[in-house]
């Protein structure tokens, strides 16, 4: 029954409060320590030790504190029945809060020992004053849960905010790259459309000079052994320098009278039926004219043997540095790869390139795009692999996707990053990379994504590492 | 002369080397030509050569070939005291400064060639670098004049009977 009614005189500040302003009125000595609250004015001030501490009867008083950073925060508004200054009081350390006067009223002011000495001097009033602090107490505690929980919310939807920006700066940063790799390309495909005109000219005059001298020749007589000679010689392929050391030996021992190195050489380049040709005329002409012509007809198939590659490395970079990068085009893949593979062949001829392409159906997709995938993960495995290994390519579907498989024989992707290698902004390459801005691999993982397909990595049992992108097959564009 | 001084052509491309070896035809009644078509078979000619009792005197070297690539290949060279003799030449169209740098720095480089070259610019560095190589290691230069820079050779010439007296 007592504790029952204790219970409930915590939860009746008023009560207290009236039982206390009557037991003021009642007692002279405390009146003395009754104390008008005028507006405005400060009680205490923050970090100042507390001589007294105040039950505030009537009016409000704030509770403020100042911040580090000199901002000042309302914490709590004090109503009747409320203690001021009662950390401080309990504690005996200096206040952390500012007490203000917000609205004018009556306050009893006590000091520590005075206090002591009300609670032993007056019963009927120890009793109140206890419960009394005791509800104050118990109310900082409770808002003081409340707050925290408030602050945990806050906090938690912080982090989520937090968060989400995060994700738009990545977002941002993923754009920002995307934006300046598409510059790059088209900044490249111009430059490129401008270097194949003016390769171009000079490829189509060695081509067309080359057919002209041609026709120069076949004015001569079909039967003519200078003409012969020359068709041989255009038809020759240029052997190895092994094989051509093979075939000198045996000039030497066919042509004994040919004493000259020079001449020993351009006979071992001799098919049999040229040098029966020689050893036939050799009685009216000398062999170094007759030579002359057959040297004719294999320089003018050099010249078409290298024109050609000029024009076809031409065509090759124009087709793989498309310009018009955002056009989605309904074609076979394996295009672009072997474009990608001749465009590279500089930096693939070190290395032993096994091409397994079989057959693909047409799909929709960004070619241009595609190609600066084959080509990062190709330049990637060069530098994995130091120039000196095995790098293999192979395509195949099943009926709704094209598997495309790039692998190499190298050390592999170390495993401490191999997780990471797609993420925006990774690169293990530093200033000095050769290619591009060293974030090939999360350029390909952005591109392939935009086809709608995956890109994934692993490093193989019998080592290397080995790529494979997925793309889905569309019917047309 | 029975002791033969080679011009030895690394490079892949065989088209290439057939304009090589043509553009070089006039120094063969001298100095015979040899090729290899990638560093290991330019390791085999040359110990051939050198088996035989006789010289490289010039190697021109493609940069880009299979295998071992032609700075390293010039440089491996250094090592073997006979090889390290020879003038070494880069013909390529693709080292860039920093393999040309190590290649005069390590392999002792004599000249770099860029692709397409003249066959006059060709001759004037091959006339030059044989000129230094037979002034250095041959005794008898008289039978080079026809050939390599005159000019050079009889001031060096000149020089040795100082010294020999």
């Amino acid at each position: 029954m007592e504790s029952n009614q204790g219970i409930s005189w915590l939860n009746d500040t008023e009560t207290i409060l009236r039982f206390i302003q009557r037991l003021v009125s009642e007692l002279d000595e405390l009146k003395d320590h009754l104390l008008v609250l005028k507006e405005n004015e400060v009680l205490f001030s923050q970090g100042e030790p507390l001589e007294d501490v105040y039950l505030l009867l009537e009016g409000q008083v704030v509770l403020t504190r100042t911040q580090a950073d000199d901002s000042e925060i309302t914490l709590t508004t004090l109503n009747p029945g409320s203690f001021v200054g009662l950390i401080a009081f309990t504690t005996g350390e200096p206040t952390l809060t500012t007490a203000k006067i917000t609205q004018q009223g009556l306050a009893l002011k006590m000091k520590p020992q005075q206090f002591e000495q009300y609670l032993s001097d007056h019963p009927r009033l120890k009793h109140p004053l206890q419960q009394l602090m005791l509800n104050n107490m118990i109310q900082r505690y409770k808002s003081n849960i409340r707050l925290q929980t408030k602050t945990h919310l806050l906090n938690k939807e912080l982090g989520k905010e937090r968060d989400d920006l995060k994700k738009a700066y990545k977002r941002l940063e993923e754009t920002h790259q995307q934006l300046i790799h598409q510059e790059k390309m088209a900044t490249l495909g111009e430059l490129v459309a401008g270097f194949a005109h003016e390769v171009n000219n000079p490829a189509s005059a060695l081509m067309r000079s080359a057919e002209n001298l041609i026709e120069i020749y076949s004015t001569f007589e079909e039967s003519d052994s200078t003409y012969k000679l020359f068709k041989l010689g255009l038809q020759s392929e240029p052997l190895d320098s092994a094989e051509l050391r093979k075939q000198m030996l045996k000039i030497e021992k066919q042509f004994p009278w040919v004493h000259e190195r020079a001449s020993v050489r351009k006979l071992a380049q001799m098919p049999d039926n040229a040098l029966e040709v020689i050893k036939d005329q050799r009685k009216k002409l000398d062999i170094e004219s007759l030579t002359n012509h057959f040297e004719a007809g294999r320089m003018i198939h050099n010249i078409r043997i290298a024109s050609n590659r000029i024009a076809n490395l031409v065509k090759s970079l124009k087709s793989y540095s498309r310009q018009d990068q955002n056009k989605e085009e309904f074609i076979d893949i394996r295009e672009g790869i072997k474009d990608t593979v001749l465009v590279l062949s500089n930096r693939l001829k070190y290395v032993n390139l096994n091409l397994h392409l079989n057959d693909i159906p047409k799909t929709c997709v960004q070619v241009g795009d595609l190609n600066q995938v084959w080509t990062n993960i190709l330049v990637n495995a060069c530098d994995a692999l130091n120039d000196s290994g095995e790098i293999t390519i192979s395509t195949k579907h099943s009926d709704d996707q094209i598997l495309i498989e790039i692998t190499d024989n190298g050390p592999g992707i170390p495993e401490d990053i191999i997780h990471r290698i797609f993420e925006a902004n990774f690169t293990t390459k530093n200033q000095g990379a050769k290619f591009g801005l060293g974030l090939g691999l999360p350029i390909s993982n952005e591109i392939i994504r935009r086809s709608g397909g995956t890109i994934e990595a692993k490093n193989l049992d019998e080592g290397g590492a080995s790529f494979r992108i997925s793309l889905p097959v569309k019917s047309d564009c | 002369m029975d002791e033969k001084i080679y011009i030895l052509i690394v490079e892949d491309e065989l088209e290439v080397m057939d304009a090589l070896i043509k553009d070089l035809e006039k120094f063969e009644e001298y100095f015979p030509v040899e090729s290899a078509n990638n560093a290991n078979e330019a390791r085999e000619v040359i110990d051939y050569i050198l088996d035989h009792g006789h010289k490289v005197g010039l190697i021109l070297c493609d940069h880009v070939l299979p295998g071992q690539n032609g700075v390293d290949l010039l440089i491996d060279l250094q090592q073997i005291p006979e090889a390290a003799k020879s003038k070494k030449v880069l013909v390529t169209g693709q080292a860039g400064h920093e393999d040309t740098i190590l290649a005069i720095n390590k392999a002792d480089l004599d000249h770099y060639i860029a692709k397409p070259w003249t066959k006059e610019q060709l001759a004037e560095v091959v006339v030059s670098e044989l000129t230094d190589y037979v002034i250095a290691n041959e005794k008898n230069l008289l039978p080079f004049m026809q050939i390599l820079d005159s000019g050079k050779l009889s001031d060096a010439m000149r020089k040795n009977q100082l010294t020999d007296h």
